[in-house]
């Protein structure tokens, strides 16, 4: 295999991560807020075709991707109309998020299928580093929207760490009467916390249409919104061990279109026989494991899920 | 007046307040001096807790006024409260168990940005101005009670409370550690603040806390300004109070058979793993009904729970008509022969959003069954049978039971325990909640039972009742039996005694 | 600061999910108005070839029921499970799980006569489902693990392992270098109906009777129940838990898998991995419309069924199917809202206000009585 086929694995694989991180960052601040969003299939969809179509309609990356964001927030403001405010379940809800989504994006976009954009993000060749050998291609040299979503990374961490406001969203996602009754909105923050997760799992749909597969067609999403729902349970929902299960997850989405063409042996197996289909399970086999260790382990004391996940407040019957 | 009400750092006055079917207050009135710490006595369902959760503005009072620290005051929600110096610690703490003991304190109060060395530092300053160990940095789950009761005081001071509400707080706490409570309550007073103190016990009570208001009924109807010179039988006996008429006689005394029910040396945890019943020997025989009187919260739940096979006895014996049934599951005690009416009505002894059909053939499901099938006209009949015996007022049988009131909860629940004819009946708090003519028709079904052999065994509070239908009369103190009276010689003012823990020898 | 709460209504209104799922359709048809306007359609147009491809006629009729048959199985998997209060979210995966297992009998006994094949292909089909299940449902029911993740997680692994199969192992060699698997012997068909309907919508029915029997009618039914309704009432009866929670989860993963094989002989040909084709996911939307109830999977199921027949019709006038998506997205939003409000009434608080409704909450009086 050939050194060029190695780098090109690993910088697909940094993008696949930041896709997926992009999208579980968003998942993640929903459900520490105690909100399930099954929704962000639907939600990608959504933000991958307004993006897309806003794009071609501008002419700019940056305007498209942040008008995916917008749209992304307003499905999130759906969801946390029916399931914080009206208190509906979560589960239903954003089943039917994803579902109408799905559609609402396919309808939306029939017109634009096969078009190509004007413009894309185009790599930053950070000056300097991008010509270190290996790394430079691979850390140095990506699309703007890697480098923004490490930083909204760090952010996220730091928000949920070290302000009120973490603090206040940790709260109500483990007790909302606690919260409120020590004088936070409860459904001020979950609203919050939803409409920002729909942003990033829209700017996570942009990203994929504006500049890992250009265009729009219906499907594109392919479940990377549901590897982005079982990567907030595979990092435990902490941002930090987000980052890391992203880089594994984007590994496998990477090497899946490229295993053929890997000429080498690992543990006696043929790498290239390997069925793509089947490597394509490992994230989900993966959570499922981590999920039962989770409760295992923390079964004499507080597991790192939120407690109050997926169950809504009322103030009445407090 | 005004200069009066300056006087004082909390002044209820005339409060009312009503729920559907009940009247919670009824122009209770309380003035708690500053720097002072003031115990609010009564029995359950007196009013208490409704009271200081107007204070602390989760009710809105339908009437009369409320006062803090001299200015009249209109809480819309609980933040109001503490923001105008109300610090409520509930039994059932508010803390959030994964984060820390400093975030705890600082949440809704916190500033901008957190640096965790910060505020751990200053929460430590503040626990330490109190005489209240508390190591910021631990998560609260690891905490035992008493270190999470120290945190939700915390959490009013870290707010500036300047009235401290505490509802029954050493309910959950060892004695060392009331000790160390009373001592950090003491504290705050000197500093300025005061304390208002929910409890039933009296020892405390009267160790504590420098006044004292008694509600009964929902109306104050004593206050007692030194609490050092008061009489505490005289003080249990205001607090248990009388209930107004209702009340079946037994008849006289028939002689009681076997033993139907014995426990030996008994002793059970409470839900938070703590002692709840130590070694607890008790008698029930055929034909008579054997009381248990106790102040709430001395281990009676756990007794009825542990003798109905949903609580595990960390020791001792359970004999159910001379077998040991102390493994035996719920179901198979209840084949055996055990009745059980539980607390908790709705919930545990009956299913809210089932049907009354359903409800009612909860215990006899399995013997209305054909093959596979459930015969419904079978368990209609039943039902019927049972709604009809037994007086219960239903619309239609197939609603769900949540609808239905207290009274005619209780006969559905009781008469579907007795229609099996048991040898053992265990009601724990069968009248609690009840009007009048419900009271009548429930006692009157235990006394029947009584005549028909059954050996009956009723957890009340409400002493009236106990005195009037008990053969023996046991009181319940911190788990364990204190005191075994005859019903018919023993005086209230002995009975309050003995569930205050002041057991004459 | 006057501000809305939602007070819970003392007087349910009767009858209630009915009329939401009646308002949610409603609602979905003013939706899909507007969108299809804005396009340059005439809703009016497109609603008619809908109604008009779904109901008139019975080749109509009979495509309904052919959608509505795996929305009816796989609707009831979930109201199984949901009616102990558990979500099975993976009927989607339990459904290729089944079809494979069924494919992968018929594969090695294509020997036998059909109706025995066939029932051969359902046991299986049952079987396939309860194997992907039995993990979730030995986590909930021994670990407490939220059976929500893992039934979801887990419809990935089957959709991707029948892919690969369809690529690898299982490729029909006489398919000329497409990755399909063979189809399935010709005697493994069911039985048609009428038009493209086939007696897997009698499967689907008589096991929607046979579960309305089993919940409402039998002992099992009923500890089942009270369990799902009040679980501290039923430990007080004497009932496992945990063993009516492990039943109730792997029945719900057998009756999706049953979905599977009847779709594998019914309206398929052979195993792929479009075969579940959205529909446990869709099963999920029908049984929370049906409130877990099976008369409601019927109804929801046969509406759903002629909104997937609708949006393939409307192709054909230029409009795009995933309308139907929309619709049916639409109807459930609808009737969540709808029913939020039969349940649930405004109530504008202020600081002047008294609260009327102000009622102690449970817990308020256990603190009163404790």
């Amino acid at each position: 295999m050939s050194e060029a086929a190695l780098i090109g694995l690993f910088v697909a694989t940094v993008q696949f991560g930041t896709l997926v991180f992009l999208a579980a960052l968003g998942e993640l601040i929903s459900e520490r807020a105690g909100v399930l969003n099954l929704g962000v299939e639907g939600m990608m969809a959504m933000g991958a075709v307004s993006g897309f179509m806003v794009g071609l309609e501008t002419g700019s990356p940056w305007a498209a991707f942040f008008a995916a964001a917008a749209v992304g927030a307003l499905v999130g403001g759906f969801h946390a109309l029916v399931s914080v405010v009206l208190g509906a379940d979560q589960v239903v809800s954003g089943l039917a998020l994803t579902i109408g989504g799905l559609g609402l994006a396919a309808y939306v976009g029939r017109n634009v299928v096969g078009e190509r954009p004007e413009t894309q993000f185009t790599d930053l060749g950070i000056a300097g580093l991008a010509d270190i050998r290996w790394f430079g291609e691979i850390f140095f040299d990506q699309p703007p929207v890697v480098y923004l979503t490490v930083g909204l990374g760090l952010a996220v961490w730091f928000v949920l760490a070290r302000t009120r406001l973490g603090l206040a969203l940790r709260a109500v996602g483990e007790s909302a009467p606690t919260t409120d009754a020590v004088g936070h909105s409860v459904m001020a923050l979950r609203s919050g916390a939803v409409m920002a997760g729909g942003a990033f799992a829209g700017a996570a749909g942009a990203f994929l249409s504006l500049y890992m597969a250009p265009g729009w067609t219906e499907g594109m999403v392919a479940g990377r919104g549901w590897i982005a729902v079982a990567l907030v349970i595979f990092g435990a929902w902490r941002p930090g061990r987000l980052a890391l299960g992203a880089l594994l997850f984007g590994f496998t989405l990477a090497l899946q279109p490229r295993l053929q063409s890997f000429d080498i042996e690992l543990l006696g197996v043929e790498v290239s026989r390997i069925s793509p289909a089947l490597l394509g399970i490992l994230p989900f086999v993966l959570t499922v494991v981590v999920l039962v260790i989770i409760s295992w382990r923390y079964r004499h004391r507080p597991s790192p899920a939120p407690a109050a996940l997926g169950l809504p407040y009322r103030r009445e019957e407090r | 007046m005004a200069s009066e009400n300056a006087d004082h750092a909390v002044w209820l006055r005339g409060i009312e307040k009503q729920f559907p079917g009940v009247i919670a207050c009824a122009g209770a009135d309380l003035r708690v001096r500053p720097g002072t710490i003031h115990a609010l006595l009564g029995e359950n369902g007196a009013g208490k807790t409704t009271l200081v959760n107007v204070l602390a503005g989760v009710y809105r009072p339908d009437g009369g006024e409320v006062w803090v620290n001299g200015q009249r005051r209109h809480f819309h929600s609980p933040a109001d409260a503490i923001a105008a110096g109300v610090g409520m610690v509930y039994q059932e703490f508010r803390l959030v168990p994964s984060l820390t003991v400093a975030e705890n304190i600082v949440l809704g109060a916190a500033p901008r940005l957190l640096r965790s060395s910060e505020i751990e530092n200053r929460v430590a300053e503040l626990s330490a101005a109190y005489g209240m160990a508390a190591d910021p940095s631990r998560p609260v789950w690891q905490l035992s009670m008493g270190e999470r009761q120290r945190v939700e005081i915390l959490k009013a001071l870290w707010r500036d409370a300047s009235v401290l509400v505490m509802d029954e707080p050493t309910a959950v706490l060892t004695p060392g550690e009331a000790a160390e409570l009373g001592a950090a309550l003491r504290a705050m007073a000197d500093d300025g603040r005061s304390v208002i103190y929910i409890s039933h016990k009296l020892d405390e009570v009267v160790a504590f806390c420098d006044e004292a208001t008694v509600l009964r009924l929902g109306k104050t109807v004593a206050t007692v300004e030194d609490l050092e010179t008061v009489d505490r039988a005289a003080l249990a006996e205001l607090m248990v109070g009388s209930s107004e008429g209702g009340y079946v006689d037994r008849p006289p005394p028939i002689e009681a058979g076997g033993e139907a029910l014995v426990l030996d040396g008994v002793s059970a945890l409470s839900d938070r793993g703590l002692p709840a019943l130590s070694e607890v020997t008790l008698t029930v025989r055929s034909g008579e009904i054997v009381g248990i009187a106790g102040v709430s919260g001395n281990g009676q739940k756990e007794l009825a729970e542990t003798i109905a096979g949903l609580r595990s006895p960390t020791g001792g014996r359970v004999e159910l008509n001379q077998q040991d049934v102390t493994q035996t599951p719920p179901g198979a005690r209840y084949r055996l022969g055990l009745a059980y009416v539980p607390e908790d009505r709705l919930g545990v002894g009956l299913a809210p959003k089932m049907s009354v059909v359903d409800n009612s053939v909860v215990r006899s499901y399995r013997s209305q069954r054909q093959g596979l099938m459930l015969v419904m006209a079978q368990c209609l009949g039943f039902c019927r049978d049972l709604v009809e015996k037994f007086g219960v007022r239903v619309g239609r049988l197939h609603d769900p039971v949540a609808g239905l009131s207290g009274g005619n909860l209780q006969r559905l629940l009781l008469g579907r325990e007795l229609a099996e004819q048991p040898s053992v009946l265990v009601a724990a708090q069968p009248t609690r909640g009840l009007d009048v003519q419900g009271v009548a028709a429930i006692q009157s079904h235990l006394v029947a039972q009584r005549a028909d052999g059954v050996g009956v065994l009723l957890i009340s509070e409400d002493l009236d009742e106990l005195l009037a239908l008990s053969d023996r009369l046991m009181v319940m103190y911190e788990g364990r039996v204190v005191a075994e009276l005859d019903p018919d010689a023993a005086t209230r003012g002995e009975v309050g005694s003995a569930m205050a823990g002041q057991v004459s020898a | 600061m006057i501000r809305p709460v939602l007070a819970r209504r003392e007087k349910v209104i009767p009858g209630t999910q009915a009329v939401a799922f009646v308002v949610g359709i409603a609602v979905a048809l003013v939706l899909g108005v507007v969108l299809l306007s804005t396009s340059g359609h005439s809703p009016a147009e497109v609603y008619e070839r809908m109604f008009d491809s779904a109901f008139m006629g019975s080749d109509s009729l009979a495509r309904t029921l052919e959608r509505a048959t795996p929305l009816a199985l796989t609707g009831l998997a979930v109201a199984v499970a949901g009616s102990m209060g558990l979500w099975n979210i993976g009927a989607e995966g339990q459904m290729m799980a089944g079809a494979t297992i069924a494919a992968g009998v018929a594969m090695v006994a294509d020997g036998l006569s059909g109706p025995l094949l066939i029932a051969v292909m359902m046991v299986c089909g049952v079987a396939g489902g309860m194997v992907l299940m039995l993990g979730p449902a030995l986590a909930r029911s021994h670990l407490g693990v939220s059976e929500i993740i893992t039934t979801l997680m887990l419809v990935y692994v089957a959709i991707r392992v029948v892919e690969w199969l369809e690529t690898g192992p299982w490729k029909d060699p006489d398919s000329f270098g497409f990755a399909v698997i063979e189809p399935v012997p010709e005697q493994a068909s069911l039985p048609g109906l009428f038009g493209r309907a086939n007696i897997g919508t009698l499967i689907a029915l008589g096991l929607l009777i046979v579960f309305w029997l089993a919940v409402s009618r039998t002992a099992w039914g009923y500890e089942l129940r009270l369990a799902g309704s009040s679980p501290n009432t039923a430990r007080y009866a004497g009932i496992s838990l945990r063993r009516k929670i492990l039943t109730a989860l792997l029945l719900s993963g057998g009756i999706a898998g049953l979905a599977g094989a009847v779709q594998l002989t019914g309206s398929a040909t052979r195993l792929e991995s479009g075969l579940s084709n959205g529909y446990g996911f869709a099963g999920i939307i029908v049984a929370a419309l049906a409130l877990m109830r099976p008369s409601g999977v019927a109804v929801a199921a046969v509406v759903f069924g002629a909104v997937q027949v609708g949006g393939q019709s409307i192709q054909t006038l230029g409009v795009s199917s995933a309308i139907s998506d929309i619709l049916q997205a639409m109807i459930l939003f609808g009737a969540l809202v709808a029913a939020v409000f039969f349940n649930y009434r405004i109530r504008w608080t202020g600081p002047a206000g008294q609260l009327p409704g102000d009622e102690p909450e449970e817990a308020d009086l256990a603190v009163e009585g404790a």
